[in-house]
């Protein structure tokens, strides 16, 4: 809460502290006095109530920030109270829970950890920025070479397409764009194959590019600018997807055509060329070759080992093996059914004459029969 | 199939009550003797720490290691089985 007589002479050293650190504010070294606290809290905080920011003031104010980056890490955490730890932690994007007895080391112990990682992602940040920032001035002038165009508008295009699809996309993406120019840039030391071939690719289009740009479309020159980093999103985007896709185009064949469609094909044929649909890096393959009769006293081979086999070929095997104890498993059942059958049948029968026909075939002579064969014949004129 | 242990699952599966530190997954007889010298003898003072730290398994952890020496397994089991009870009771 802004007090009405936000003085800040009136507020302890802790507090203006604190109260820099949530501004993001370079602090001076630990050990200086309040009046320097104050100066910084007045320039930076009560801006409502300073008259005017001269530029020496904020060139001083920046000399100090960019001198002493790592100054503004250092108060040791040990030193500061609890509300300011918990400011601090905040201040590096990390909500603290409650801070006490049994909690305060360990934040401490992560405020240290915060700080050092933040001193070393400064200095590597810095590093970057100035490199990434050298290989764009470069583009801007290579692009201008090639193009033969003066215009500054589309240079800042350029740029802006390069810095937009910088943000887009990774690293990667940047670091393979900045080694579009011919001269060798610092990124080599990162040594991506794709650099390569977006390097080759890019000669390659720049020469059908800049050849449509000399026999005469000027509108086009913005569109090329645009599908030039548009077609580089795809090309990595093909890259990492591995699409196949069908069309195929000579680059001879696109300066005859329209501005925007031809530039796109080349790129994506060229680049089918060298990412045909295999799972091999480099596209290359090699089939197993017959080796020739006599060559150095090799021994013809006629029989391979059995191809890969696919998924469908195999579960068809296993069906297959399975099949035949199927069939043993069905005899067995119609076995089974036509016994059951007979016992049906023989229950069925009140006379039981089939059963006893084979029991006494089995066991009496003829005799029996004929008795049997009588009772029959005469039980049905009975039935009857 | 997770692979907890079977006084992990003990925990977990009932409001620890006034269960002794050493019920916890991960704390055994000589761990659970550290946390009592430092005061936490029930289960429920750990889970109180645990709750300070806003139920962030890796800080607890690193403060179990503190207090008792503990390794990162049974510091680790220790957090997890925690942060399980608190979503099943808490």
């Amino acid at each position: 809460m802004p007090l009405l007589k936000e003085d800040p002479s009136y507020l302890s050293k802790s507090r203006l502290k604190s109260d820099l650190v949530a501004h993001n504010v370079a602090l001076p070294p630990a050990k200086s006095k309040k009046d320097i606290y104050v100066e910084l809290h007045l320039k930076h905080i009560d801006q409502k109530h300073a008259a005017d920011f001269s530029s020496d003031e904020e060139d001083q104010i920046h000399d100090v920030e960019d001198a002493d980056p790592e100054v503004t890490e250092i108060p040791d955490p040990s030193g500061l109270t609890d509300d300011d730890l918990k400011t601090a932690l905040l201040a590096h994007g990390v909500k603290a829970g409650p801070i006490v007895a049994s909690t305060r080391a360990l934040y401490e112990k992560k405020l240290r950890t915060l700080m050092q990682s933040n001193g070393k992602d400064h200095l590597n940040g810095a590093e970057k920025g100035v490199l990434y920032s050298d290989s764009e001035e470069e583009e801007g002038d290579e692009e201008e070479d090639d193009r033969d165009s003066g215009s500054e508008g589309e240079k800042e295009e350029a740029v802006e397409q390069e810095g937009q699809a910088q943000q887009e996309r990774s690293q990667v993406t940047s670091g393979s764009q900045s080694v579009m120019p011919n001269d060798g840039s610092s990124f080599s030391s990162q040594a991506f194959s794709i650099t390569q071939m977006v390097e080759e690719m890019e000669s390659r289009v720049s020469l059908s590019t800049s050849a449509d740009t000399e026999s005469g479309l000027n509108g086009s020159n913005v569109q090329d600018n645009w599908s030039r980093s548009s077609r580089l999103d795809m090309l990595i985007q093909d890259k990492y997807n591995m699409k196949n896709k069908t069309l195929y185009y000579t680059p001879e064949v696109s300066p005859c055509k329209g501005a925007k469609k031809p530039p796109q094909e080349p790129v994506r044929d060229v680049f089918e060329d060298m990412f045909p649909n295999t799972p091999t890096p480099t596209g290359i393959y090699a089939s197993r070759r017959k080796p020739i009769k006599g060559a150095a006293g090799r021994p013809i081979q006629y029989a391979y080992p059995d191809s890969p086999a696919s998924p469908t070929t195999l579960q068809r095997r296993e069906v297959e093996r399975r099949l035949v104890p199927i069939h043993i498993q069905i005899g067995v059942f119609l076995t089974v059914a036509c016994l059951l059958y007979l016992i049906f049948v023989c229950v069925d029968d009140s006379s039981l004459s089939p059963v006893m026909a084979l029991l006494d075939s089995l066991t009496q002579e003829s005799d029996s029969k004929e008795g049997l064969q009588a009772e029959t014949q005469d039980i049905p004129p009975l039935q009857e | 199939m997770s692979t907890t242990s079977q006084k992990h699952r003990d925990f977990v599966g009932e409001p620890m009550g006034d269960k002794h530190v050493t019920a916890l997954s991960g704390i055994g007889v000589v761990l659970g003797k550290q946390l009592e010298d430092q005061g936490f003898d029930k289960a429920y003072v750990v889970l109180g720490q645990f709750l300070l730290l806003k139920k962030d398994t890796e800080m607890f952890s690193d403060w179990l290691k503190d207090v008792t020496g503990a390794n990162s397994r049974q510091s680790g089991t220790c957090a997890q089985c925690l942060k399980e009870w608190c979503d099943a009771f808490l």
